[in-house]
């Protein structure tokens, strides 16, 4: 007992410093290892490992009645999801993380907005119109919702239609910007609908506060006011003459029209004498 | 009469209040929530903006996760120590009946979760208040419900631990408090499930205690106050459960032998 007791006040602080420099030469040891030796893991699995979100009815049921919080966690992920980058570029799980986000969470309206924006960039039109449309049921007061799938009708379906059917519906929305009934209109005119587009310049026109739209949705339904009277001017010069005016001249040296109208626009009206049908250039 | 009975009642509650309010393992607990909720401030930082969302779900969970616990820490042990420890002949020589005793120690841990449930509210509600400069009553009352889980919860533990070894208690009450947070999955799996099944579930969904009932943190993130009827059916579902279950609790007390 009493020669332990010895070796330790005399070589106590000695040992401690022998083990700490032991410790040390250890760590020194394995940074290096971390630092410079070859990955024994291959590192194209480490880089990236794909989220693998539960279908909304499973996370239902796996958060016990703590849906909002794992919508919060999802969303968390996705941020780091697509905030992190994919390496192969494709972001293949995204559509299923919206869809469990607002499967737990149904009225989470950043996360409808934020897909509407995100998905169809990624290649995922089809998707984000499908979550567009659960986020228009969940929230039909919502006026972001139809605005933004209308902007993903527009720049990835091209389809004009659909799009001003969803801005039609977002500006009857509470709180919608007053441009969006305009857009509407615009939609509206670049489609075969040209009288509904006129109905809903007039409408902006009569009704719009703000000086700027009131002015533009009123030139927009007098260029459109004038395109209806060409072709009704074109109608009554084929029942006269039974064929097209070979350009719209003809219809003023047949004394249909006293002269070409000018557009309030500034927009030139396009006709073409095949169809008998006259459309607005830009 | 009536008056010393709740008196002594009312003596063992404060005791056992004492008693358990003096755990260290409940300072820790408390201190280790405090640092859940504030890590939501974190966690908001990076949600593209949806911090509020973000700390009012992950603060009022984890408080949930914290008195969970506390409520199967505590509430499944004080009167098995009792018992084990024998100090339980102590109080009961004295004109003192087991039910007030088991009453005593009910109340007495109601106390110290409400305390716990405060504090945590307290710290939550201040963060709130910190982010967004608004008093979420939506909140407050999400807490409340909370302390009403925890309070029924407590009974149920106190019941079976009664019968059953305090892990026993614990892991009984725990599972069944799983079980109440599925309720809705529960019913909905009911109703697409076959005849026999369905019967089974629906038999689950109404014995065991709903505590989705008390759930309203999924509100508190779109600033809904519960519907007025809703809250008068909570409390009066809560009294009678939590009454059921201290009434079977006592005829258990009752008949054991130590």
């Amino acid at each position: 007992m009493n020669s332990k007791k010895d070796f330790l006040t005399s070589y106590g602080a000695l040992t401690a410093i022998f083990l700490l420099a032991i410790i040390f030469l250890g760590q020194l040891n394995y940074d290096a290892w971390n630092a410079f030796a070859a990955p024994t893991i291959p590192t194209s699995l480490n880089n990236y490992i794909e989220p693998q979100p539960l279908s909304g009815n499973t996370a239902k049921i796996a958060a016990l009645g703590e849906n909002e919080f794992l919508a919060n966690i999802y969303w968390l992920e996705l941020i780091q999801y697509y905030g992190g980058g994919d390496p192969s570029g494709k972001y293949r799980k995204l559509p299923d993380l919206y869809n469990t986000i607002t499967d737990l969470s149904p009225k989470f309206l950043t996360a409808y907005q934020n897909g509407l924006l995100v998905l169809p960039g990624e290649g995922f039109v089809d998707q984000a119109i499908a979550l567009g449309k659960k986020g228009e049921e969940n929230l039909p007061n919502s006026w972001e919702i139809p605005y933004y799938l209308g902007l993903d009708y527009h720049i990835y379906k091209k389809d004009y239609v659909a799009a001003a059917e969803e801005f039609t519906k977002a500006s009857k929305l509470p709180g919608a910007p007053a441009n969006t009934a305009y857009f509407a209109a615009l939609y509206y005119s670049q489609t075969d609908q040209r009288k509904i587009s006129y109905d809903l310049f007039l409408n902006i026109a009569q009704t719009s506060t703000d000086p700027y739209l009131k002015d533009r949705a009123q030139k927009y339904a007098d260029h459109l006011a004038i395109t209806f009277s060409l072709q009704d001017a074109i109608t009554a010069f084929q029942n006269k003459y039974h064929r097209n005016p070979n350009s719209l001249q003809d219809l003023v040296d047949k004394k249909i029209i006293n002269n070409i109208p000018v557009s309030p626009l500034g927009f030139p009206f396009n006709y073409d004498s095949k169809s008998g049908q006259i459309s607005e250039g830009k | 009469m009536i008056k010393k009975y709740f008196k002594t009642i009312g003596v063992i509650a404060l005791n056992t209040f004492r008693e358990t309010i003096r755990d260290r393992i409940l300072y820790s607990l408390i201190g280790f929530a405090a640092l859940v909720i504030a890590a939501g401030l974190l966690a908001g930082s990076v949600s593209l903006g949806q911090d509020l969302r973000v700390i009012e779900s992950f603060g009022l969970t984890a408080m949930l996760i914290f008195l969970l616990i506390i409520t199967l820490f505590v509430g499944t042990q004080v009167v098995w120590r009792e018992v084990e420890r024998k100090t339980i002949y102590l109080t009961l020589t004295k004109p003192v009946t087991r039910d007030q005793f088991y009453l005593g120690k009910y109340f007495g841990i109601c106390l110290t979760t409400a305390t716990s449930a405060l504090i945590m509210g307290a710290m939550f509600l201040l963060e709130i208040y910190f982010k967004a400069h608004i008093f979420s009553v939506p909140a407050l009352f999400s807490i409340i419900w909370m302390i009403f889980e925890v309070w029924l919860l407590t009974a149920l533990g106190l019941m079976l631990s009664t019968f059953t070894a305090p892990l026993s208690s614990a892991i009984y009450t725990f599972c069944l408090a799983l079980i109440g947070h599925a309720s809705t999955s529960i019913w909905q799996i009911a109703q697409k499930s076959p005849a026999a099944l369905k019967y089974i579930l629906d038999v689950i969904y109404y014995l065991f205690p709903n505590l989705e009932k008390f759930n309203l943190r999924n509100e508190v993130v779109y600033a809904i106050n519960p519907p007025f009827s809703q809250v008068w059916t909570t409390v009066v579902y809560f009294i009678g459960y939590t009454a059921l279950l201290l009434v079977l609790g006592l005829m258990a007390f009752r008949s054991d032998e130590f």
